[in-house]
């Protein structure tokens, strides 16, 4: 398949707003500009980077539907992929910067409060997607059987922000804005599904 | 051990301009009290607290370790990582936004059950109160914990000076309300102004601290000026900001926290590893500025000064 030069430079767009986050976060902790708890500031950077990127991503099919421009359903899995990516360091920053690899109290914290099960949970139900995400694994699936289980980024998603609102301590200006976006993209889903019967 | 962390020489204040300071500092307190004098030219709550604290800051102050001899947390990370959401939620949002605090002219009113009513110039409250330096545990309900010297006054000598009467069992609390300066206040978070609420025997305990200064200067903005609350055997939501009234009661109103999620911060508070709490672990505390975790102490490490207040009490219910 012959890709347009526009598609070329989508995608290296999106290449560079997700990895620039990584560059900016780095610079900034290198300058001592995250504050007194930097480990926190990485916490946050990498959770809120990688829920919003998840959210990208169920724009791109949307967006397809309504401009035609295939550019959105080439640049989708790429695009997931860094969510996952994001969402997965956010988890490892958590476990390694913040709780520092303590095993024990890993495991008291997903036990204790339950926004943690509710982000591990979300992050288990992306790891399948992730790795059925390529091509060759694709094909072997079955279409059917893959959009299937890609339906789970939903479910996933939900998690998500169910995993920021309950941890938030006051003001939910962010985490209803993150609510009020995935509740239109699953209208949307739901209003394709009915409309195409797939 | 030094007293404090050491101060790097490019930040430390040549001695000219040390004494320049101080000498415009005591032109200024001089040429106030000649201006304050006959009250003649300007009402004397306008601009007079600030030169007259610092005067008694610059003064050598009794100072006592109430924290095991732990080192001070950084100057610099007590007065950047704050939560005041007066200004914002964000942790270094109070340090953004707090020059818009306006903190002199201040006055408090103190009212309800005491026999002394009134409201009263910052510096009247403050004239007669022996300050002294005080180094205390700070333990945020956000399972985060610092050690601060604070310089202060105990609540319990402003209150005798007002003489509460035998019906005052509570100890009301409000910060400033002001959303037109604290851009925090212009969305409803919580229901402001921000109010705290005490036992009138936890008012009353010697450790109850009204702070007016930190690090041996005067409160800066982000940190509660010009006088806050400090309880250090509480969460850190009990040490309430900036405070403008204080009112004795018989009844006692909600807090804010309480109003707002009472499932998730109780009345009381107490500083408890055995209570849990939905959203952080209260078991163990980061101490700012160290990697790692520690364990956290019962009643922040003050049970031996005032677990005698809660006897009897089941504390997993009254958390």
């Amino acid at each position: 398949m012959k890709h347009h030069a526009p598609i070329y430079v989508f995608r290296l767009l999106v290449l560079m707003a997700c990895s620039m986050p990584a560059g900016w976060l780095a610079w900034q902790w290198f300058c001592g500009n995250l504050g007194a708890v930097p480990s926190e500031a990485v916490v946050h950077v990498t959770g809120r980077v990688g829920l919003s990127l998840l959210m990208v991503t169920l724009a791109f099919s949307p967006a397809f539907r309504f401009t035609g421009w295939v550019g959105f359903m080439v640049a989708r899995r790429q695009i997931g992929l860094w969510a996952f990516f994001w969402l997965l360091a956010h988890m490892l920053a958590w476990m390694g910067l913040d709780q520092y690899w303590d095993w024990p109290w890993i495991r008291r914290e997903m036990i204790e409060l339950p926004y943690i099960r509710y982000g591990v949970a979300a992050l288990l139900l992306l790891a399948p997607l992730a790795v059925t995400s390529f091509g060759r694994v694709r094909r072997a699936m079955g279409w059917t059987a893959w959009h299937w289980l890609h339906r789970l980024v939903y479910v996933a998603a939900g998690l998500g922000v169910t995993h920021f609102w309950i941890l938030t301590r006051a003001d939910y200006l962010w985490p209803s804005l993150y609510a009020g976006a995935l509740a239109v993209l699953v209208l949307l889903r739901l209003y394709d599904a009915s409309a195409h019967r797939c | 051990m030094p007293r404090y962390p050491s101060i790097p020489e490019s930040e430390v204040t040549p001695r000219e301009l040390f004494e320049a300071r101080r000498g415009f500092l005591r032109a200024s307190v001089a040429l106030g009290a000649v201006a304050a004098s006959p009250g003649l030219f300007w009402p004397r709550s306008s601009h007079a607290w600030q030169g007259l604290l610092e005067q008694r800051l610059a003064t050598e102050l009794p100072s006592r370790d109430l924290a095991s001899g732990e080192a001070p947390t950084a100057h610099g990370d007590v007065t950047t990582y704050n939560n005041f959401y007066e200004f914002g939620t964000g942790k270094r949002d109070p340090e953004t936004f707090s020059h818009q605090l306006v903190t002199d002219p201040w006055s408090l009113t103190i009212e309800g059950e005491i026999d002394k009513p009134g409201t009263f110039p910052l510096e009247d409250v403050l004239s007669g109160q022996t300050l002294e330096e005080r180094l205390y545990r700070l333990r945020c309900v956000e399972a985060w914990s610092m050690v601060i010297p604070w310089v202060g006054f105990p609540l319990a000598d402003l209150l005798k000076r007002h003489q509460p009467t035998s019906r005052a069992r509570y100890v009301v609390f409000e910060s400033i309300h002001d959303p037109d300066n604290l851009r925090g206040q212009r969305r409803a978070i919580l229901d402001w102004p921000y109010r705290e609420v005490l036992r009138i025997d936890e008012a009353m305990h010697p450790l109850t601290l009204l702070a007016v200064g930190l690090y041996g200067e005067t409160l800066p903005n982000q940190n509660g000026a010009p006088i806050r609350l400090v309880v250090p055997w509480k969460y850190g939501f009990k040490s309430i900001k900036s405070i403008v009234r204080i009112a004795l009661v018989e009844k006692r109103p909600l807090t804010s926290w309480e109003e707002r999620n009472p499932e998730e911060y109780g009345f009381y508070a107490n500083v408890n590893p055995a209570v849990e709490h939905p959203r952080w672990s209260q078991a163990r505390e980061r101490r700012i500025g160290e990697n790692g975790r520690r364990e956290t102490l019962m009643f922040n490490g003050y049970a031996e000064e005032v677990a005698h207040l809660y006897a009897g009490m089941d504390l997993q219910r009254h958390y």
